[in-house]
């Protein structure tokens, strides 16, 4: 089956084996010509439960197989996939990054406790950043993680916080080659060499636009006062 | 000796990183100082060891056996993450 989708500004049409992916894709369906075509086969299903852990229906593998593939095409349009948590504030956008298990979400949660409405989440685990001389901005996805958190929506980019797990908190802000090495860790790398290349060159210059953080935090909604507080800019 | 086709080099302003593609088995990032960019530039044509230990010596003005000691050990690291064709 084959329908179109836009996500990040591109019209996508994906042609699939099975529905789930269709399914997952419905809020972002789309009638315009498409910017980007993947098709996914059985070879890819088959890769996806390599990389996965545990027991999956192909009907799933099969959208985390599509996801990569946009992904493996997105720095062709100035655009990369992160790991983390993305959210809005009056508009704003920031985005927690760190490895899995760290606490993305739960830092994320505890700015929904503190400001409430205030917050718009964008993307609770994968959302698109895109690029551009005028500044970046991040934007919601299908993919958003196992509490299915997000909007098809895209905001600027206002910050980025690498987190880490402590008994106290505490954030500072970094400079770009402090947390280029974390966000490297975090954000999809291409099979294809020039398009990991063009990766890189997004991520300096995303780190240039944007304000960057390193937080060390608990899971007291302090931790969300404090992060507020500092980021807001 | 030279650096696998799946890892590329980056610098930023303060530090050369190493950074595999998706097909690479090594899923990490390698950081490291202005010797381990100078190795890794000199490994992106086809050489050998005593070869990178020669044009270090040419261009840091450091011991020759702390010289010797730091390729040998980044060689070492480089080739146990599969960044090296030997």
């Amino acid at each position: 089956m084959k329908k179109t989708y836009k996500i990040a500004g591109l019209n996508i049409s994906v042609s699939s084996l099975y529905e789930n992916v269709h399914r997952l894709c419905a809020d972002y369906i789309s009638d315009g010509e498409p910017d980007i075509a993947v098709i996914t086969n059985q070879s890819d299903i088959d890769f996806e439960r390599k990389k996965a852990d545990g027991r999956y229906s192909d009907g799933y593998l099969e959208t985390l197989a599509v996801y990569r593939k946009i992904a493996e095409t997105m720095p062709e349009h100035d655009t990369v996939l992160c790991h983390g948590s993305a959210l809005a504030v009056d508009g704003e956008g920031c985005i927690f990054v760190a490895p899995s298990g760290t606490g993305k979400s739960t830092h994320a949660r505890l700015w929904r406790q503190y400001l409430g409405d205030r917050v718009i989440m964008i993307n609770d685990d994968k959302p698109l950043i895109k690029i551009t001389k005028n500044g970046a901005f991040v934007c919601g996805t299908p993919w958003d993680g196992k509490h299915r958190l997000s909007a098809n929506i895209t905001v600027p980019l206002k910050a980025l916080s690498v987190l880490s797990q402590a008994k106290e908190n505490s954030i500072r802000q970094t400079e770009p080659s402090e947390a280029y090495a974390a966000l490297l860790q975090q954000v999809y790398r291409p099979k294809n060499a020039r398009a990991l290349m063009k990766t890189l060159d997004l991520i300096d210059t995303l780190t240039a636009q944007i304000r960057l953080y390193s937080m060390e935090c608990n899971m007291d909604i302090e931790a969300a006062r404090i992060a507020y507080e500092a980021m807001k800019g | 000796m030279k650096l696998n086709k799946e890892f590329l080099i980056h610098k930023t302003d303060k530090e050369t990183v190493l950074v595999p593609t998706g097909n690479a088995a090594f899923s990490g990032v390698v950081r490291g100082n202005k010797t381990l960019g100078a190795i890794l530039e000199l490994l992106t044509k086809e050489t050998t060891k005593e070869k990178i230990i020669s044009a270090l010596k040419e261009r840091f003005d450091a011991p020759e056996d702390k010289i010797e000691e730091d390729v040998a050990k980044a060689l070492s690291e480089l080739s146990k993450i599969g960044a090296l064709d030997e």
